[in-house]
């Protein structure tokens, strides 16, 4: 049974990984991606210091973007169950913000479909990200899905 | 019955609005509509921009119609 959610509660990586043990499955691999407080900027290579981070998702469209990611991701990969749950609000360093679980009857399958999901969710669900500083604060802008402006 | 325009993370931010309304003329395109709520709301400019229609990534032709729910952000961030 898959799950997709949203939450401003802190994640339980463990319960999120153990909700669904298929028992046609072997092994399930998760991704704890969490708050990082270096982050290096890929034009000027300066590296700044995060205080904190803020989450801010357009919910309705994110919970179908991620239903869209994990069809797709049973269509291309032999894999049994996916559970995302991405945190909103303020997180502090180190703070879990996602939690994605791939269970499937061998890791291979787990591992690949794991990191694909990952990639995409990046690159289409609408979450917002808010890198804080001690000297200011921006919205972080990923990758462009299409341009129209 | 006009469309709303959501707002979220930058864009909010930039147009100090979560939510405006627009009338829908016949024909208005998601291209036209992006176009036009950036000239009342210059500060957008600078952006690049991505807008949805009714919780879809809307292609630049597609057409608005009255009561839709539109969207308009940034490039997402999340993970």
């Amino acid at each position: 049974m898959d799950f997709f959610e949203l939450t401003t509660e802190p994640l339980d990586i463990t319960s999120v990984a153990r909700r669904v043990v298929p028992p046609e499955c072997g092994a399930t691999v998760t991704l704890d991606g969490y708050a990082r407080r270096f982050t290096k900027d890929r034009e000027t290579g300066e590296v700044r210091e995060t205080l904190y981070l803020v989450y801010e998702a357009y919910e309705p469209m994110a919970i179908k973007e991620m239903e869209k990611l994990v069809k797709v991701a049973h269509e291309q990969f032999e894999i049994a169950n996916v559970g995302i749950v991405h945190r909103l609000g303020k997180l502090e360093i180190g703070e879990t913000s996602i939690v994605i679980s791939v269970a499937a009857p061998h890791r291979k399958d787990a591992f690949a479909a794991c990191e694909w999901l990952i990639r995409e969710l990046k690159r289409t669900v609408p979450i917002w990200k808010k890198e804080v500083y001690a000297d200011g604060e921006q919205w972080v802008e990923g990758e462009l899905v299409t341009q129209m402006s | 019955m006009p469309a709303r325009v959501l707002f979220f993370g930058a864009t909010a931010d930039i147009t100090g609005h979560r939510e405006i309304e627009i009338s829908v003329s016949d024909d208005l395109t998601a291209e036209a509509a992006l176009k036009e709520i950036v000239r009342n709301l210059p500060g957008l400019g600078s952006h690049k921009l991505l807008i949805s229609i009714n919780q879809q990534y809307a292609a630049q032709d597609e057409i608005i119609r009255d009561g839709d729910e539109l969207a308009i952000f940034t490039a997402v961030s999340g993970g």
